[in-house]
């Protein structure tokens, strides 16, 4: 798409947006976007962040309401005598959400684009209230949702949860703490389902346990402190993830399962003949593959759960539709049984042109997943013509495009031996023109700065720290890589290797389909890059082989967002390399950290040790002293530069929301962070269609 | 003959056990599994997978075994009819791709027959009425549908469609037919979403089969058996569409055998552009997936439509060219 006419088309509009909202008084606060920006387009294009709102929980029980009411079609159900009456549906000690502007209207279907059974997270961040816990809108304070309070005991061994009374799964089946307990011993300690333990129910690499109290009460228990483990609990976590999240797509965690129905496909509770032969009948090849489709949300409409909507057609036809579950656990401050939508429906589509385009046509009501940023001047263009807003929400993540330097990089000596010292990087880092990315490629919505997340958050190592070694300097560049023995040049002006090899080449390594068009972020840094004379080779490949090569060490340098590392110790694999399945700074150093040092290779480097020791550390430690943890590990992260960060805090993932002017009670600006499941910490139950 | 068509059936038969094992190569050859790619996806859109999980469905799937055991596997399964499960869609292959194929045949064929409507007329009026005002104009409009790649005259389409006319954009139903079952509603709606997509598959096809013809039938109308017709006194009409058109039909007949192939993929990109619901997504959403019995199955699918295709192609020919015909007897 030419740029420039559009461009100026929504500086156009974005500029009568600008007047219009000045001269309403209502100029909506700006947040950390508009620092450091200085072309126009930036103040403009921060024009559409908001107030950061949301919908919050009433938890005094005195103020709860003690009548219900419910949606016009389950009040037809009851009258024809299907379901009983909704006082009997809803729990004794309900979910009580104060909705964001007003009392809500029932009814409506919420239409969205999803493109296809990969993309079940469409789904599963609108229902994600079938957590333990969960975050209030703010993403930084932790809020009770399945469970109607916890306590986590002084020494840290044990979190215990007190469940709603009354709260009963979607088929009216009572839950108790028994779906905990089966859950535990019969899904998660079968070694046919879950092979071996998992490192986000463990302290000290030793695992935990669930027992059950009483039928309202269960503690989770570990043999060492684990002061992390309410955070993990409300993370979007394999333990605290809820079910719909953590029991899809062969999946196995999610701490509860719904005992009453899925034991008929477990060979303990009839016989390993039975359950084989239900397999095969339905077409597949084992009990195995069987009861992990059976515990899908997305695949088996049959399947009870304690989600909001329920899907009635599964995510892997054409159209994903979910129905509201006639006896979600939630209700507003006036009793009306949420939520307040009847159904959601969304359709495939093949690409995600055409799906931007059906948005732009007003063919969404909400959508804020696979909208592009750099799409935003033609949403914008069209917003009056398809009845609809736009809104963006910048994310807490430093770096949207982040160039990870492998640190195990082995493949090449004299390429390995620059990647591994600090002030090659820091010169990579210092001849990046971010204030040019952000331009181009993020239409000037983003900030500039390191892989260090956002001020506002308690792992904040301070403001310092985002422009650390991150500011464009080519003279200090220039300086660095003279300096460490790099000053050799060619006749072009670009560095040569020291063992005589010719020109020094560094690999750049993107991805095709991410969020962020990462490539064309790679050839724009490659350019940047002959001022301090450093070529680049960019390599685009389809995202698996991009893992792929990355897990077999191949690597040089790869770039990949940041995103989730905003909350270190919930989602550190894109910060620190210790997830062998995702470890972009090195899968070796993974392995071997994962391992307690049983396989793959340590790195190096002491800061590197130090870091990762740090973070070990932080499960048995307290709130205060993890939060000092975390700005400890990011100001060595960033006076390293292992992860070069370029554009960061900004919408451009998930966070361009188009919203339909018939809707009410949508926040302004949301949580846009992986722990708070966007846009689920905004109770979507809330939302509900005006006329 | 009917020695030779059973000689010709063994060999079918042969190529179409070689071409599975072929796609099955193939398919394997890219570095990863299925697994790897459902990380990389799951990724992608912000959710993510742990390295027990990843290894648990390795071994769910077979994927930790070594290729020439899946090969057989997959061949054990398909001997009973069985395509095994697509395992990006949770669901049998021949499930999934059944409720594409029709809609393929529908879109690919309603693009044929558009093809033929239009080139058959146009390339005979061309070479009837050589360097004519006709002539020149249709061949003006036969070199910018050539030249114009179809993904993108789907794409200028499928936008001046939404900003004109306020055209449901992508799709072969609207959204609340989409989930219906058949009715005589539905096919309705599919025949509205049909002449879209048709014209811009039909197009680049259209263009060449004009010139084709043109040519075939130029060199066909020199011919002295032409001559002698005429001199005869045939009508100039009834002359031209009885003998040289229909020998100049060759190149149409004998490109059947790659009609059936292009019924199930020719359309990949346009599909996707236009977002249809066709085997030509599914393969390519497969491919990268590395979905192997998915993209196994369309590959072996295709294999077997350009063996039927031939065959057909060449029964055809010796129906229509009387020469292949006389060449037969002997």
């Amino acid at each position: 798409m030419a740029t420039k006419p559009t461009r100026r088309e929504f500086l156009r509009d974005a500029a009568v947006v600008a007047g219009g909202a000045a001269l309403a008084g209502a100029l909506p606060a700006v947040t950390a976007n508009a620092q450091g920006a200085k072309a126009p387009e930036a103040k403009i294009g921060s024009q559409l962040i908001g107030k950061l709102e949301g919908p919050e929980l009433v938890l005094d029980a005195a103020k709860w309401p003690k009548k219900f009411a419910e949606a016009p079609m389950l009040a037809d159900m009851v009258k024809a005598g299907k379901l009983p009456p909704v006082e009997k549906r809803v729990p004794d000690e309900p979910m009580v959400v104060k909705p964001l502007q007003s009392i809500g209207r029932y009814g409506g279907t919420w239409r969205r684009g999803f493109t296809g059974p990969g993309d079940s997270e469409n789904g599963n961040r609108i229902v994600s209230t079938d957590k333990i816990l969960f975050w209030d809108y703010t993403g930084t304070k932790v809020m009770p949702c399945v469970a109607k309070e916890w306590k986590q005991s002084d020494d840290g061994k044990s979190v215990t949860i007190s469940l709603r009374k009354g709260m009963k799964w979607s088929d009216g089946a009572p839950f108790t703490a028994n779906d905990f307990v089966f859950w535990y011993e019969e899904v998660y300690l079968n070694k046919d389902l879950v092979p071996t333990r998992h490192p986000d129910f463990m302290a000290n690499g030793k695992s935990g346990a669930i027992r059950k109290v009483d039928d309202a009460t269960v503690v989770f228990e570990f043999q060492d402190p684990n002061f992390l483990f309410v955070d993990i609990l409300a993370g979007s976590t394999a333990i605290g993830g809820g079910q719909a999240t953590q029991a899809q797509g062969g999946r196995s965690m999610g701490a509860y399962m719904p005992a009453h129905y899925i034991k008929q496909y477990l060979p303990k509770f009839s016989s390993k003949e039975e359950v084989e032969k239900k397999a095969k009948a339905a077409g597949f090849d084992g009990w195995v593959s069987y009861i992990k489709n059976r515990w899908d949300w997305g695949l088996n409409p049959e399947l009870p759960v304690l989600t909001p909507w329920k899907t009635v057609s599964p995510i892997n036809t054409p159209t994903w539709v979910l129905e509201r579950n006639p006896y979600y656990m939630g209700v507003d401050t006036a009793g009306n049984q949420l939520p307040y939508i009847d159904r959601i429906s969304m359709t495939l589509a093949e690409n995600l042109e055409v799906l931007n385009l059906r948005a732009i046509a007003g063919q969404y009501d909400l959508q804020e997943r696979h909208t592009a940023l750099n799409k935003l001047p033609v949403f914008l263009e069209n917003r009056a013509k398809g009845g609809y807003d736009v809104r963006l929400d910048p994310a807490l993540n430093g770096s949207d495009a982040t160039l990870q330097t492998n640190q195990a990089y082995e493949a090449d000596p004299e390429i390995a031996k620059w990647l591994h010292t600090s002030d090659f990087r820091r010169a990579l880092s210092m001849g990046i023109d971010r204030d040019q990315l952000n331009e181009t490629f993020w239409v000037g919505v983003g900030t500039p700065g390191s892989v260090a997340p956002a001020e506002s958050l308690p792992y904040s190592p301070g403001p310092d720290w985002r422009k650390k070694w991150s500011t464009l300097d080519v003279k200090q560049a220039n300086a660095l890589l003279d300096k460490i023995g790099l000053s050799k040049k060619d006749g072009e002006g670009y560095r040569l290797r020291t063992d005589g090899k010719g020109r020094l080449r560094l690999e750049l390594q993107t991805s095709a389909g991410a969020f962020v068009p990462h490539t064309q972020i790679a050839e724009m840094i490659k350019e940047q890059w002959k001022k301090i004379g450093i070529q680049a080779d960019v390599k685009e490949m389809e995202r698996s082989l991009f893992f792929t090569r990355a897990a077999s060490n191949e690597h040089q340098i790869a770039l990949w967002a940041n995103d989730g590392s905003e909350v270190l110790f919930l989602f550190p694999r894109h910060a620190l390399p210790l997830d062998p399945i995702q470890a972009l700074l090195g899968t070796p150093i993974a392995r071997w950290f994962a391992s307690n040092g049983a396989q793959g290779k340590g790195p190096k480097d002491p800061r590197m040790i130090s870091a990762l020791e740090l973070y070990r550390s932080a499960n048995g430690k307290k709130t205060q002293e993890r939060y000092k943890i975390a700005q400890d590990i990011w100001k060595i992260l960033v006076d390293e530069q292992y992860s070069i960060g370029t554009v960061g805090l900004s919408p451009a993932t998930m966070g361009v929301r188009i919203v339909s002017n018939k809707l009410g009670n949508i926040p302004s600006r949301q949580t846009n962070a992986q722990h708070a499941r966007t846009p689920c910490s905004s109770h979507p139950t809330t939302f509900f269609y005006k006329a | 003959m009917l020695a030779y068509l059973l000689r010709r059936l063994g060999l079918a038969v042969l190529t179409v056990w070689a071409v599975s094992v072929l796609s099955f190569v193939v398919i394997q050859l890219p570095p990863g599994d299925y697994i790897s790619s459902y990380i990389a996806q799951m990724t992608a859109s912000g959710s993510f997978v742990s390295q027990q999980e990843a290894e648990a469905l390795r071994q769910q799937y077979g994927l930790d075994k070594p290729i020439w055991v899946q090969y057989m596997r997959w061949m054990g399964m398909v001997m009973q009819g069985n395509f095994g499960m697509a395992l990006e869609w949770h669901r049998p292959v021949s499930e999934v791709i059944g409720d594409r194929l029709w809609l393929t045949m529908a879109v690919s064929g309603a693009a044929i027959l558009l093809t033929w409507l239009l080139a058959l007329p146009i390339g005979i009026y061309s070479a009837v009425r050589q360097y004519s005002v006709g002539d020149y104009v249709a061949t003006f409009i036969g070199f910018i549908g050539l030249a114009v790649p179809s993904f993108m005259l789907a794409l200028v389409l499928m936008y001046l469609g939404f900003t004109l006319f306020n055209m449901n954009i992508g799709g072969l139903f609207s959204d609340e037919m989409a989930q219906a079952p058949w009715s005589w509603a539905k096919a309705w709606d599919l025949i509205k979403h049909l002449p879209l997509p048709a014209a811009i598959l039909g197009l680049a096809g259209t263009a060449q089969l004009i010139r084709i013809m043109r040519a075939n039938l130029l060199d066909e109308l020199r011919r002295p058996y032409v001559v002698t017709a005429r001199a005869r006194g045939l009508g100039e009409w009834r002359l031209i569409l009885k003998y040289p058109v229909r020998v100049a039909l060759n190149p149409f007949a004998s490109t059947i055998g790659y009609l059936l192939p292009y019924v199930v993929s020719g359309s990949i990109i346009v599909s996707l552009v236009l977002s249809l619901p066709t085997v030509g997504p599914l393969l390519l959403r497969a491919l990268i997936a590395q979905d192997m019995f998915l993209a196994g199955t369309i590959v072996l699918l295709l294999g077997v439509l350009t063996v039927i295709g031939t065959l057909l192609s060449d029964i055809l020919l010796m129906w229509i060219d009387p020469r292949i015909r006389l060449e037969g007897r002997k």
